[in-house]
């Protein structure tokens, strides 16, 4: 039985994903949050094995959110279920650390099938992806460079090697804290510490060649 | 002391033979009289098993009760959630006789204590037993009792009571037969409740499936009185004489308006203002849930016409409150049942997702007017994308819920809300971005469609999936929108369609579609616009199709290649 967390702030959505998924024999819902701070405590206390978390929240944005989940607890997965584009959503997973991302449409999307193909531990995101936003983000040929210092352009690499903030940190023989801080300040760089939707616009589109 | 114990000896064997004999006898009756008493308790409990209507099931179980241990007078008493007497079906008792007694039992007393104790409850004589409360005025004289709860799934719905057995007192037996019957008594109510539950169930989904597809019409006409539509049905669901939709004057006002009203006494009520505080509405409206009144009137109480039993449910959708639904029936009609109550409940709450529906779609078009672009996409992005999603999710959980031709009209709209979210992602994009010369492919693409679009008939329709901006570049960029412009050149100038639609689709290819409804490119010889996108297909090792439509009309093409394999090697 794959156990799944729903962070959203819409009840209504919260409801009806839960709906469609205690619908499924194999899967089932053990716990919702509203919000980034509901989210961790809960998390802990009922150990799925993946969040669906939406990236846009009301106090906070669930790229952190997500990199938070990963960093304390690795073995449970993520996938951002987004109002955003395609584009933008794969900017959004790969920062966050998430195994993938599903857009927010009732029919077309496959929830159900990812949620399964998160759980086995496989990666959603295209091979190739993870690398063309880095190159996209810290080589921009041409548009307004974001001016990522050495640091930030290695712990971007390994954001995108899938790390977890306490990975990063071993790896770069760095604090958790100091990783955190690193993180937030290239996500505040990469125009992401609001909102995130307005955030990923400013990954996706402006930063664009 | 001999000879007695000598006298006696004959007669010992004889009187115990002729007692062991008349126990077998008497035994043997009474295995005839249990076994007709089973039979009649078997056919009792058929009889209540066959009835489907509550109401019917309720009285048959009185009537066999009364049958099975031939007693006087027989009643059922239905308990209420808060443990009183909602209801006591009676027989045994003339008409004439009920009218002179001030009230029916209570349910306090006797019958009160089969309800507290929660089993069976015999007496020979009711009057002298501690627990008894007398009777009151031109109440028959009753003498033996019996009393014994009937429950549905675990839970006491009410009791049996039995009073005067004609055979003089009732027996062990007897209580042990009623309880048997009110174990299927039980069951029989619960099957009519459940099938009372799938009428009603199904006619509610009928009634909203009309209403989502009336709210959800693309006819801006039909769609305009949608409120009119959810009034119209909730009055035929409930049987209300008048429904009325109450919503506040302008935001953040203190004042109530009458929107919509139907049913009698419509044209005097509609367009009236009032003041919530004190009104069955305004509780309602402030209160957030349902609030029922025995009499009185949805605003205040000079109401005119005058008005009976009244309840005001809250329309919300969003955390937001949208307005009330006030109900009412005629002075003296019977008040509305909890089953009303939930039944507009229920209701309102999937007609508050269809308005919410209703206007996320009337924003996303409003909005296009506007002129603050990136406030728009972010309006866009936040709340209309955001409601129609879980807009959509509603109605695809009520859609599992109804059967073929009413899943089928919400499905639909379902299908519908996907397609419109995909185009407000689309719009969301072009709004939040004009970028530099050498803008991402999904721009160029946009752009293409605009220089070309305005030799179309209507703007074309424009969707993406997949990351199509990270994953498709240079070469194979340059060529999409070559397929693109060649494409769409050919729509104008041939084609002589009304509509037309470009997809671009990535996976582990890159698929263009263009689509029209025009005159088909059936036969025609190609020429170097087609050849050329012919061309770049297959150097890509990809395809190139032209051909008709799906509907058997107009053009459809479709033009994929691969990814390369190095794809996000750093360009
Ligand atoms: N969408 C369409 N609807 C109807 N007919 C079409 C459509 N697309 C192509 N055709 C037909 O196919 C023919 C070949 O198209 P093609 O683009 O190769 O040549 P062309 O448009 O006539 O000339 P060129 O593209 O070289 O300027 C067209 O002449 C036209 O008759
Ligand atoms: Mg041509």
């Amino acid at each position: 039985m794959t156990r799944v967390f729903l962070v959203d702030d819409h009840e209504v959505v919260r409801r009806g994903i839960a709906g469609i998924i205690d619908a499924e024999p194999d899967l089932e819902v053990v716990g919702e949050a509203a919000t980034v701070r509901q989210t961790l405590p809960r998390v802990h206390a009922t150990r799925p094995d993946v969040v669906v978390l939406d990236v846009r929240l009301p106090d906070g944005n669930g790229v952190d959110l997500c990199r938070a989940i990963r960093s304390e607890l690795p073995e449970v997965q993520c996938l951002m279920l987004t109002a955003h584009d395609d584009d933008q959503a794969s900017y959004g997973a790969v920062l966050a650390g998430a195994a993938g991302y599903v857009l927010k449409d009732i029919r077309g999307q496959s929830l159900l099938e990812s949620i399964r193909r998160v759980a086995r531990g496989e990666k959603l995101l295209r091979q190739g992806v993870s690398a063309q936003v880095v190159a996209d983000l810290s080589a921009p040929s041409g548009a307004p460079a974001p001016d990522l210092t050495l640091r930030e352009r290695q712990v971007l690499e390994l954001i995108a090697e899938g790390l977890t903030n306490r990975q990063i940190g071993e790896r770069l023989d760095l604090a958790e804290k100091t990783v955190k801080n690193y993180v937030s300040g290239l996500l505040a760089k990469l125009g992401m510490e609001r909102r995130t939707q307005a955030a990923v616009y400013g990954a996706s589109a402006d930063r664009r060649p | 002391m001999v000879s007695e114990e000598i006298l006696a000896f004959p007669d010992e064997p004889r009187s115990e033979l002729e007692r062991t004999i008349e126990e077998l006898v008497e035994r043997a009756q009474r295995v005839l009289a249990t076994q007709g008493r089973l039979r009649s308790l078997l056919r009792a409990s058929r009889a209540v098993v066959q009835q489907l209507d509550i109401e019917t099931v309720l009285e048959r179980i009185v009537e066999a009760a009364v049958e099975l241990v031939d007693a006087e007078y027989g009643a059922l008493g239905v308990i209420a959630p808060d443990g009183h007497l909602e209801r006591f079906i009676h027989i045994g008792m003339p008409e004439s006789e009920v009218r002179l007694m001030a009230h029916l039992p209570e349910g306090h007393g006797l019958l009160g204590a089969v309800v507290e104790e929660g089993r069976p409850i015999r007496l020979d004589r009711i009057e002298g037993d501690p627990r008894s409360a007398g009777f009151p005025a031109h109440h028959p004289h009753m003498d033996g009792f019996l009393g014994v709860p009937v429950r549905v799934r675990d839970q006491v719905f009410g009791n049996l009571y039995l009073t005067n057995p004609r055979r003089g007192a009732f027996t062990q037996e007897d209580e042990e037969l009623v309880t048997s019957l009110a174990a299927t008594a039980g069951i029989a109510i619960e099957n009519a409740r459940l099938y009372d539950e799938s009428r009603r169930r199904q006619r509610w989904s009928a009634a909203l499936a009309e209403v989502t597809a009336a709210l959800l019409s693309e006819d801006a006409e039909e769609s305009v009185d949608s409120l009119g539509v959810v009034a119209d049905r909730v009055a035929a669901l409930v049987d209300a004489s008048l429904v009325c939709l109450v919503t506040p004057l302008e935001d953040g006002a203190e004042l109530l308006r009458v929107g919509v009203a139907r049913g009698e006494g419509a044209e005097q009520v509609l367009g009236r203002v009032f003041e919530p505080h004190g009104t069955i509405v305004g509780q309602a409206w402030e209160l957030g849930r349902a609030v029922a009144s025995e009499t009185g009137s949805p605003a205040d109480l000079d109401w005119v016409p005058a008005l009976g039993p009244v309840v005001g449910v809250p329309l919300t959708g969003f955390g937001q409150r949208l307005g009330v639904l006030a109900l009412a029936r005629p002075v003296g009609a019977p008040r509305f049942s909890d089953a009303d109550l939930d039944m507009a409940s229920e209701f309102a709450s999937q007609a508050s997702v269809a308005i919410e529906l209703a206007r996320a779609r009337a924003d996303s078009s409003q909005l296009q007017l506007v002129e603050d672009r990136s406030r728009i996409a972010r309006d866009l992005h936040d709340r209309v994308i955001q409601r129609l999603f879980a807009a959509g999710l509603t109605l695809q959980g009520i859609a599992g819920t109804l059967r073929a031709p009413a899943q089928e009209r919400v499905l639909e709209q379902v299908d519908a809300i996907d397609t419109a979210i995909s185009e407000i992602r689309t719009a969301v994009f072009a709004l939040t971005t004009r970028g530099p010369a050498r803008a991402s492919l999904r721009h160029r693409v946009l752009d293409v469609v605009s220089e070309l679009g305005e030799a179309l008939p209507s703007p074309p329709r424009v969707t993406f999936s997949g990351p199509v901006d990270l994953l498709v570049r240079d070469g194979l960029a340059e060529d999409v929108v070559a397929v693109v412009r060649e494409s769409l050149s050919n729509v104008a100038r041939h084609a002589r369609a009304q509509h037309c639609e470009v997809d671009v689709a990535v996976d582990d290819a890159v698929v263009v579609t263009i689509t029209d409804d025009g005159v088909g490119a059936h036969g025609s010889t190609r020429s170097s616009g087609t050849a050329n996108l012919a061309v770049r297909a297959r150097e890509r090792g990809g395809t190139y199709e032209i051909g008709t439509g799906a509907s058997g009309r107009g053009t459809r093409v479709r033009w994929s290649a691969p990814l390369p394999p190095a794809a996000g090697g750093g360009t």
